[in-house]
């Protein structure tokens, strides 16, 4: 990408005013000309000094597709009261010489003003466009400082496998999304699963396959240990499309059986930890007659899918999983504005079949 | 370049003189807008000798001026500045004064022109100008001008701004009052005529064809401070709203003005409020919104409400905010509702005016690609950073046909690559120059007043006002009051 990074001299304690008038600063050219700043989004970005440098190349990788003002708060409560701005651009050169600048604020907020955030973000977003709230590390749905950003925002993207407790986030999520307040939510580790979805999907695509579908007995996953989210996300998506509901549950370490009664009988799944080189290893799916499988490559970035009838090979691919580097991530969910009803679906069956 | 001429200034010791008005002419006269004859006379009851009162004003200069201040310019400037003390109540002080005046028409030449500019408490104004009639003042010596500058609030409501028009009337014509806006002297709010009117493309759209609503915004982020005392008396309806909202309301939607003659602009600005559908006292609720800021955070800092501010009755029912829901009934404008917003700390210090256009009739693209698109909205920014930002529906890059909008935003840029001159400036040059465009008339003081009065009615009788934390945009009720038309707030 052609373009240039401005950085802005000054920094320390800003007015919002004086904020505003360093990114127009920016946006002057060497010749006098004004570069023209074209939308189509806020970002803002809730971290912490640890991640910031990582989620702050994240967030400058995004400037060429979604253009965009992005606010990141790196928030330390702990700290000595202050309050740090930091402002730079990034002006991407198109045909003609006409600019777009993207535009980033990084806010250090230490002491009482970092439990505050909202009033630091809030007059720093562009009018007129959607506010995307991305917290890239550990968050909770249901303290009051979240629902004051979230209030802010169109649309919350967070990461349910950032937190420690795992089981407990998805049950805060569930909660969270149910609230009618709140902005529509996307979860990274649903975007990772998307391609394994299409995947499954398209493996039940040929006509004399998609009866199977109705006639799935059994489902194994495979993920690696940490990967306990996608996997539960990956089954309460199976279960909610296919009018699954949970019996019975039991567990033994980290070895999960999940009992579902389908529409032609009952569903048995299990969900067990693999090797840690991939969050998710293997999908398979089994009905009376067939198997769909859906398996991850152990170095590369590929997955090979295949469809067994009986012992016969019926249907067999591989294809490029795509990266999933966090830009790419983040990029995806910045592409959605409302409600994403079959992550909804999915993780609240994945929260039944936790409370069973 | 104006005539020389003499500028006296009543309530001289007030912030308003050394924050305003004399750094406004020492800018002016340091690029050779003003004459050399020129000079400035301050009055007050403090007692101070010329030499004291050039050194108070050289004290804060430097805060007031863009750009620092050089000694010279200033010590040639300040030769020109006088002090008279005195209590303008009393004719002597005026005995006085025409004497000094006299005086230095003969020294300095100022050739019998003055302007009396008065800084005062509003309750002086009526006195002063009566005793200036009295001491004949109220025209100037051997052929000079006398003008006479108001500052708002010109009066508190419609009966006593038509009292004040009347009893200044009594001793200077309308052509030589000056009722003074600062807000019209911002070159970003007289850029609301240059967009509208030196563009083709606007004016064409501007009207109920294509316009579904309209926006006011007049935000600032700060509370009321140390002006505690003259705030509770006043409320943001009378500080802000009556002046500077009705202001940029009449700019946004008058008719093009034959010329940009004070007659002609002040004409077509008139005719706005005219057609400002009159608000029945007894559904003031449904045009009207109060409310107070209580404690809250701003831009991360913790700010006390305003009830607890100093010299603020604790129980003070003071407006901080209004929103009010106008409709100009003209053929221009027929059934275009107009939402006008003020208030203190709010998220942001932001001003500007936001026309938001009809939906596109028709979307021939699936429901799910046009998801995020919104009707198209230009926005006029006054501040901050002025500009201009148009949000229109745009293809997102990809094979489907996808929708989405894009903000296009322009800044002015004159905003950074040249400082814009201090409103003060514009405003003391065109009353040197005898120009009153951006001045108020008497009828567009009073037409202002009666859109209001109904709605002060009301508040008067009525016992509560409703609370928004600080930092945000307003109570709830504000909110509501747009809800009935379907609409809501944009997010400044």
């Amino acid at each position: 990408m052609i373009g240039e990074a401005r950085q802005s001299p000054g920094g320390g304690a800003m007015s919002v005013a004086e904020i505003e008038h360093e990114l127009g600063k920016l946006r002057a050219n060497d010749d006098g000309t004004l570069a023209l700043r074209s939308s189509v989004l806020n970002l803002i970005v809730v971290t912490d000094e640890d991640s910031a440098p990582d989620v702050t190349r994240a967030v400058s990788n995004l400037a060429g597709r979604h253009p965009a003002r992005a606010i990141v708060l790196i928030s330390d409560p702990d700290g000595e009261r202050n309050v740090d701005v930091r402002i730079s651009a990034f002006c991407n050169v198109r045909g003609g010489g006409a600019q777009v600048c993207a535009e980033q604020i990084t806010v250090h907020a230490e002491g009482p003003p970092a439990n505050h955030l909202e009033s630091l973000a809030g007059p720093l977003l562009l009018p007129d466009l959607p506010v995307f709230l991305w917290y890239p590390g550990a968050f909770s749905p249901l303290s009051p400082e979240f629902a004051a950003m979230a209030d802010l925002a169109d649309r919350v993207v967070v990461d349910s496998a950032a937190r420690e407790d795992r089981e407990e986030t998805l049950r805060e999520m569930a909660a969270m999304v149910g609230e009618k307040e709140m902005p529509a939510v996307g979860d990274l580790q649903w975007v990772g699963l998307s391609p394994w979805r299409s995947l499954l999907a398209d493996a039940f695509g040929s006509p004399e396959r998609s009866d199977e579908l109705e006639k799935i007995e059994s489902v194994e996953i495979l993920y690696a240990p940490g990967g306990e989210c996608r996997a539960l996300l990956l089954l309460g998506w199976l279960a909610s499309t296919l009018g699954w509901s949970p019996e019975n549950a039991t567990r033994d370490g980290s070895h999960r059986r999940v009992e579902f009664s389908g529409p032609s009988g009952k569903v048995s799944a299990e969900l067990s930890p693999d090797s840690p080189d991939a969050r998710l290893r293997r999908v398979r799916l089994r009905s009376p007659g067939y198997s769909f499988q859906v398996s991850r490559h152990r170095e590369r970035a590929e997955v090979r899918t295949t469809v067994l009838r009986g012992e016969d090979l019926a249907a067999e691919r591989t294809v490029r999983l795509g990266s999933f580097d966090l830009g790419v991530l983040v990029g995806e969910e910045l592409r959605y504005r409302g409600c994403d009803e079959a992550y909804e679906a999915a993780l609240r069956t994945a929260v039944e079949v936790l409370d069973l | 370049m104006p005539d020389p001429g003499v500028v006296v200034i009543f309530g001289a010791s007030g912030d308003l003189t050394s924050r305003k008005l004399v750094p406004a002419l020492y800018e002016l006269a340091s690029q050779r807008r003003l004459p050399m004859e020129i000079a400035v006379v301050g009055l007050s009851r403090t007692e101070m000798s010329h030499e004291e009162f050039r050194k108070k004003l050289r004290e804060t200069l430097e805060e007031h001026v863009s750009g620092g201040v050089s000694d010279d310019v200033w010590d040639s400037f300040a030769g020109g500045i006088f002090y008279l003390p005195g209590d303008s109540k009393k004719p002597e002080t005026y005995e006085e004064l025409k004497g000094f005046l006299k005086k230095l028409d003969e020294e300095r030449g100022t050739q019998g022109n003055r302007a009396f500019y008065l800084s005062t408490s509003p309750s002086l104004v009526p006195t002063i100008v009566e005793r200036l009639g009295e001491a004949g003042m109220n025209e100037g010596e051997n052929g000079g001008w006398s003008r006479l500058v108001i500052e708002k609030p010109f009066g508190r409501d419609l009966g006593s701004a038509k009292e004040l028009n009347e009893e200044i009337r009594r001793h200077f014509d309308e052509g030589q009052i000056y009722r003074i806006d600062h807000y019209l002297g911002k070159e970003t709010v007289q850029n609301i005529l240059a967009l509208r009117f030196a563009n083709g493309i606007f004016e064409p759209i501007w009207n109920q064809h294509y316009v579904d609503h309209v926006q006011i915004t007049v935000a600032e982020d700060i509370g009321v401070g140390t002006r505690g005392a003259f705030y509770e008396e006043a409320g943001a309806l009378r500080d802000i709203v009556q002046n500077h909202v009705m202001q940029v309301l009449c700019l946004t939607a008058m008719e093009p003005p034959v010329s940009f003659d004070a007659e002609s602009l002040r004409e077509e600005k008139v005719k706005v409020l005219k057609a400002v559908r009159p608000i029945p006292d007894e559904e003031a609720d449904d045009y009207a919104v109060r409310g107070q800021y209580t404690r809250g955070w701003v831009f991360g800092e913790e700010v006390i409400g305003y009830r607890e501010e100093e010299n603020v009755d604790p129980d003070s029912v003071t407006e901080t905010f209004v929103g009010l829901r106008l409709f100009v009934d003209n053929w221009r404008w027929a059934g275009v509702p107009f939402f006008l917003r003020a208030g203190k700390r709010m998220p942001k210090k932001a001003t500007e005016v936001a026309i938001q256009f009809h939906s596109s009739p028709h979307t021939p693209f699936a429901h799910d690609d046009t998801e995020g698109l919104e009707p198209n909205v230009l926005v006029v920014r006054v501040q901050p950073e002025e500009g201009l930002s148009l949000k229109i529906g745009a293809k997102v890059p990809g094979s489907g046909f996808e929708v989405s909008s894009v903000n296009m935003d322009l800044l002015y840029g004159t905003a950074f690559l040249e400082e814009a001159p201090d409103a003060y400036q514009r405003l003391l040059l065109d009353l040197m120059l005898g120009d009153p465009t951006l001045f108020i008339r008497a009828d567009e003081a009073e037409g202002a007043w009666r859109i209001l009065d109904p709605v002060m009615r009301h508040w008067a009788r009525k016992k509560e006002v409703s609370p928004y934390p600080a930092g945000t945009w307003g109570p709830e009720d504000a909110d509501a009051l747009l809800e009935r038309d379907g609409r809501e707030w944009r997010r400044p």
